[in-house]
């Protein structure tokens, strides 16, 4: 079979512009997938793992934007008193849109060496020092400084706050690549002393042991008869129910994904029909010569896959560089989804690619193999 | 036991409501190095009966037994496997695939049967030599004349040295300086490579070339003024 690959390779040459029109829809198709799944791979990222079950985050009762939070800082010691909590991280949101957005800034105001201890951050440039010791400083996510052209040094105001960067950051956590981090104190004063005091959320890190649903229950019983009443979840259940109506988007979404799917299956089968009912004498004479039928099915067959795997790894290759280099998010309410590409996803793209391949040859292989051969010798 | 056996063979298709039959206990027999040309007026069966023996159609009754193979018993994929080792085919509109050479086109019979690239090139350099296309082994089938065409396909019959070479009309869409070509290089296909030669052909002066001259008409094979002895179906 594999002599007659040169074949196949001249039959598509043959039609160039009919083989490039279709092997670019297939990418594009498959760009668009792989961009479905980068978002839904950030959204169960947020909402799953280790971190998003073991870890809580208190917020003010019946509040949904980080700006209509305010909870007292002085909550933090009371909650670590809690059997089972390890540690409180009091932490200060500020976003300059609250709705979802593809360029929305975030910001986390959290105390130096609390950043340092629960945040995974490997610095690429710049230096904790600078940071900790400079009211102003920020320490900016490896996407947002990509998407914005930051660097060590650089002053930039968001809304009422503006900061100096002092470090460029890199996550092994994607949405997180999308924040900036600044002192806590720094953000609290930074729109009016009226918010000094107050955190928009707290993060509560809890012991191996503990059940995070009755500390929850702790937290919000303990608080309810204090000024601000809390609402306790985890954080994965936190970012879920914050990100709700977005994630009912993706959820729908994915079905585009489904769509993109059967775009390439009715592109390649069609391209593929057409070739075969132009070349219906050609297969003939293939079997005249000497090619038994599976091989001309194998012929069509392996035509049809060229095309959806050479469309379906430029749209992956296309897609995983875009979303690498442009570091995309979608942020609703401070809380961030990165368009996450991975090695997975990459394969994915392309097995989808090599199955509707196959699938879209096998009618017109099909059809190719069963011709009579003298009927076909007639045709014109 | 001749070549070529073809026995008491009938072949009907259904047009509609009607039943065609244009062959109807055909009888004949070839003998190996034998050059036959097959006339008769148009519909007369004789392309159904070049086609039966080339094993590209089915009979609907009777047997052909080619080089010791009934080959009315064999599955679609095994009369390929068999038609790739036996038979070499001349088409009358040359068929060559267009988007392969002259070599490539040539080499296409060869690259199913088992044969090391080397002596693939090599029986392939000699085929487009005995056609005098050697020059032309790099050139498209749109870049040849009608008669250059003719010759490649012809090379393609041969090069895989066909136990029979069938031709189904090889001068009908030639000028009659390109047929007289075509002719005599069938000719030189016959007595020099020793082949087999079956042809189908109306036209007269071709079919004069022939060794052996037989006409088909109303399912009955003469030659020599005399009609062909009907043969005893040899499974009966």
């Amino acid at each position: 079979m594999h002599k007659f690959i040169p074949y196949v390779f001249k039959s598509l040459w043959r039609h160039r512009a009919r083989t490039l029109l279709t092997v670019s829809g297939t990418a594009v198709a498959l760009l668009v997938f792989c961009f479905i799944g980068a978002v839904q791979q950030g959204l169960l990222a947020l909402t799953s793992g280790d971190d998003a079950g073991r870890t809580l985050i208190v917020f003010q009762e019946n509040r949904f934007c980080p700006q209509s939070s305010r909870l007292p800082q002085d909550y933090a010691g009371d909650i670590k008193k809690l059997s089972g909590v390890a540690d409180v991280v009091p932490i200060k949101v500020f976003t300059n849109n609250c709705r979802a957005s593809l360029d929305a800034i975030v910001f986390q105001g959290m105390e130096p060496e609390k950043l340092r201890a629960w945040r995974d951050l490997d610095l690429r440039s710049g230096d904790w020092a600078s940071f900790s010791t400079q009211d102003d400083a920020a320490l900016v996510g490896a996407d947002v400084a990509s998407r914005r052209g930051l660097s060590v040094g650089d002053k930039f105001t968001i809304g009422d706050v503006s900061v100096v960067v002092r470090g460029v950051f890199q996550s092994a956590t994607a949405a997180q690549n999308n924040l900036i981090f600044t002192q806590l104190e720094f953000l609290q004063r930074a729109r009016g002393a009226s918010d000094v005091g107050t955190v928009t959320q707290l993060e509560v890190h809890l012991n191996d042991t503990a059940d995070p649903e009755t500390i929850a229950k702790q937290i919000d019983q303990a608080f309810r008869a204090g000024p601000v009443g809390t609402t306790t979840r985890t954080k994965g259940m936190f970012q879920a129910d914050t990100l709700a109506d977005l994630a009912e988007l993706i959820g729908f979404v994915h079905w585009l994904g489904y769509a993109c799917v059967g775009l390439v299956l009715s592109l390649v089968a069609t391209t593929t029909v057409m070739a075969v009912q132009d070349r219906i004498k050609e297969h003939a004479v293939l079997q005249t010569v000497g090619l038994r039928p599976l091989r001309v099915f194998g012929l069509v067959l392996t035509e049809s896959l060229l095309l959806s795997t050479l469309g379906g790894v430029l749209g992956v290759v296309g897609s995983m560089l875009l979303l690498s280099l442009t570091g995309m998010s979608i942020a609703a309410e401070g809380v961030t989804i990165a368009f996450e590409p991975s090695l997975a996803l990459a394969i994915q793209g392309v097995s989808v690619a090599v199955v509707v391949g196959v699938l879209a040859g096998v009618a017109p292989g099909w059809q190719a193999s069963r011709t009579e051969i003298v009927s076909a010798l007639r045709h014109a | 036991m001749s070549l070529v056996e073809v026995s008491n063979v009938t072949k009907e298709y259904a047009n509609g409501e009607e039943t065609i039959r244009p062959l109807d206990g055909v009888s004949l027999t070839i003998e190996q190095g034998d050059y036959v040309s097959l006339m008769g007026a148009s519909g007369s069966g004789k392309s159904t009966l070049l086609n039966l023996i080339a094993g590209i159609d089915r009979a609907t009754s009777g047997e052909i037994v080619v080089a010791d193979t009934d080959i009315t018993k064999l599955s679609r994929g095994k009369l390929a496997d068999w038609r790739a080792a036996h038979i070499g085919y001349i088409f009358q509109t040359h068929n060559l695939i267009p988007v392969l050479t002259a070599y490539e086109n040539v080499e296409l019979p060869l690259l199913l049967l088992p044969m090391s690239a080397a002596e693939r090139r090599k029986r392939v350099e000699i085929a487009l030599e005995a056609v005098d296309l050697t020059s032309r082994a790099t050139h498209y089938p749109r870049q040849m004349s009608g008669g250059q065409e003719q010759r490649v396909g012809i090379a393609r019959a041969i090069v895989a040295n066909p136990t029979v070479v069938v031709a189904d009309e090889p001068t009908g869409s030639l000028d009659d300086e390109t047929t007289e070509q075509i002719l005599q290089l069938l000719e030189r296909v016959n007595n020099e490579l020793g082949m087999t030669l079956l042809m189908v052909t109306h036209d007269a002066d071709a079919g004069s070339r022939a060794k052996r001259r037989i006409r088909l008409e109303r399912s009955r094979l003469i030659e020599n003024g005399k009609e062909l002895q009907t043969a005893t179906l040899r499974t009966a």
